[in-house]
């Protein structure tokens, strides 16, 4: 066994790692399992969210070309490994930078929502939700309201973006791609 | 219990050409490879049923075992590695003892269904697309069984059918197997179309991907028999589709039923989105309505790709190079993960707008989706599934010539 399968190794015994995914892991060539050996330890990555990558990362691979030592020193996946976070925040923002080369159409439609959202300037007490990953249509809109004035100033908020045209923009972004 | 030759134990003349059964066609398009099991089981009492028989003259040199009634359950709990392509490799011959018409297993209270019917003679099936939905559905009774009463089958059809007049029914073979990959070996297509030629208020649709044709041929089929393929690009067939006939084979394998009679369908489900989608479906697409008679076609249904998480995880172990799984798929409502809502109903209306173009007055519908998909793509829901059921029996049906 060489030197970084018997890390990986060590380490998926640390964890605990099932058989299966530990030899899936093994399987890669020794940059990859070095390069994800690195991002593991870092996140402290347990079975599940190791699977995950493991998923992700061959699905882009297999899609996109590519290896995978170089998707994770990708900007999107080591800006947030590098960054001084908590593990758990860490963990997240990751995942989200791997999510967004694993599902880019996805990713931008949900990023033009957001931009989308947040140019209607609603306010703090109107919140404008979506399905989760835009399957389906229904747009949420949930409003906090302590009394009737602030009622009324967010219905006027949400009455002027009717008018003028940024509610339908959002609507009209989930019904294309 | 014994094992024996084929040969051996039955006396058949052997059959000129067995061995090499999806014939050559008049172009010159590659062909599937015969369907070759490593062993075949026949339930006691059932040697001498003619699909046996047939069967056994076609593999002469296949080992044949006589077994009891219940046998392949007994071989489940076996628990084989990988069983369920080992279960492909064992033919089973058996009596169908549960109804024979079913209700199409995709229909899902909260998706639109076409109202379609379904009768099974063959249970799992000789090609093996890393997509398919059978590795998980008979992950525990994958042998492949083929039902040797079929004079039962089409007795419970014409009792059904003759009791609502009335009402068209369209029925498929090629639920829980292809329709025509085995026709070669097992003959059904002589006692299945000349039965369905002859009633009034129902279409067959045999659905398949095979080239396997050649047992068609003889039959008027009285515009009551649709066959149908299920189309990918050749870039996914030849890669996803193992032991299909090629996208050229197909589209050949159309034209000759096409020119013997039979009305067509086509159906682009699974569809995958891949990086050159649109490309690979264009192409797909402009190839098949530039060769069919698009008059000819009884309808055209778009399905995207829906796998389960059960039935992700057996891709992966089963097909590790499979590029079906990096798609953009997310979980839906019903627990299957497609395509993402919005890049689906891009594709759904891409290939609408094409089938408009080349085809305009073919039907078209949707498999399991959603009331909100279907409102996206054709503008409207249809108001309960006998709506869709109705588009596409009554084109069909008021064609047909009528009964002598």
């Amino acid at each position: 066994m060489t030197q970084v399968a018997e890390q990986v190794a060590r380490y998926a015994q640390e964890k605990r790692l099932s058989v299966q995914t530990l030899i899936r892991w093994q399987a890669w060539v020794e940059e990859d399992q070095r390069a994800f050996l690195v991002v593991a330890q870092e996140l402290q990555l347990g079975e599940n969210h190791l699977r995950d990558f493991l998923d992700w990362l061959e699905e882009i691979i297999r899609r996109d070309g590519g290896t995978a030592r170089n998707l994770l020193a990708r900007p999107e996946v080591l800006q947030p490994l590098e960054a001084k976070l908590g593990r758990n925040d860490k963990l997240k923002a990751v995942k989200e930078g791997l999510r967004k080369l694993r599902y880019p159409h996805l990713c931008c439609l949900e990023e033009n929502l957001r931009e989308a959202v947040k140019a209607l300037d609603l306010g703090g007490r109107v919140h404008i939700s979506f399905p989760p990953t835009l399957e389906g249509d229904e747009v949420t809109i949930a409003m906090k309201a302590c009394n009737v004035r602030e009622l009324t100033e967010s219905l006027s908020h949400l009455q002027r973006r009717l008018d003028d045209g940024m509610l339908q923009r959002i609507f009209d972004l989930l019904d294309q791609e | 219990m014994g094992c024996y030759n084929a040969s051996l134990i039955f006396s058949i003349k052997s059959k000129e050409g067995a061995g090499s059964v999806c014939k050559s066609s008049p172009s010159n398009v590659g062909h599937m490879t015969l369907y070759q099991p490593d062993e075949i089981f026949v339930e006691h009492g059932e040697e001498h049923a003619p699909v046996v028989q047939r069967a056994l003259s076609f593999l002469p040199d296949v080992p044949v075992r006589v077994v009891d009634k219940g046998w392949e359950r007994a071989l489940a709990a076996q628990r084989e590695r990988d069983s369920f392509t080992a279960g492909k490799r064992r033919l089973f011959f058996t009596r169908q003892r549960s109804p024979f018409l079913e209700h199409c297993p995709a229909g899902t209270p909260s998706l639109i269904c076409c109202n379609y019917l379904v009768v099974s003679l063959i249970s799992n099936c000789p090609m093996d697309c890393s997509y398919c939905f059978l590795q998980e559905y008979l992950a525990n009774n994958p042998t492949l069984k083929v039902f040797t009463n079929v004079g039962d089958l089409l007795h419970e059809v014409a009792v059904a059918v003759n009791r609502h007049p009335a009402r068209h029914f369209r029925i498929g073979t090629g639920e829980l197997s292809d329709s025509l990959a085995l026709d070669p070996l097992l003959g059904f297509s002589a006692d299945l179309v000349p039965f369905f030629a002859a009633q009034k208020n129902v279409l067959l649709e045999l659905k398949t991907k095979s080239d396997c044709v050649e047992g068609l041929l003889p039959f008027d089929p009285r515009e009551r028999v649709v066959v149908s393929w299920s189309i990918t690009p050749p870039a996914i067939t030849d890669t996803e589709e193992h032991g299909t006939a090629s996208f050229a084979g197909r589209v050949d394998a159309a034209l000759r039923v096409q020119k013997a009679g039979y009305k067509l369908g086509f159906h682009f489900d699974p569809l995958i989105e891949y990086p050159d989608w649109e490309k690979g479906y264009r192409d797909a697409f402009t190839r098949i309505f530039s060769a069919v008679d698009s008059r000819r076609v009884a309808w055209v249904s778009l399905g995207s790709l829906r796998l389960t998480p059960s039935l992700r995880a057996t891709m992966r172990r089963r097909f590790p190079q499979t590029r079906l799984l990096s798609g953009e798929q997310v979980p839906c409502g019903d627990g299957k993960w497609r395509t993402f809502q919005a890049l689906r109903v891009k594709m759904y209306r891409t290939l609408m707008g094409w089938l408009k173009e080349a085809a305009p007055n073919v039907p078209l519908y949707m498999c399991m989706e959603t009331a909100s998909v279907w409102e996206k793509v054709f503008g409207r829901v249809p108001a309960c599934d006998k709506e869709v059921a109705h588009s596409l029996t009554e084109p069909n049906l008021s064609l047909m010539p009528p009964l002598s």
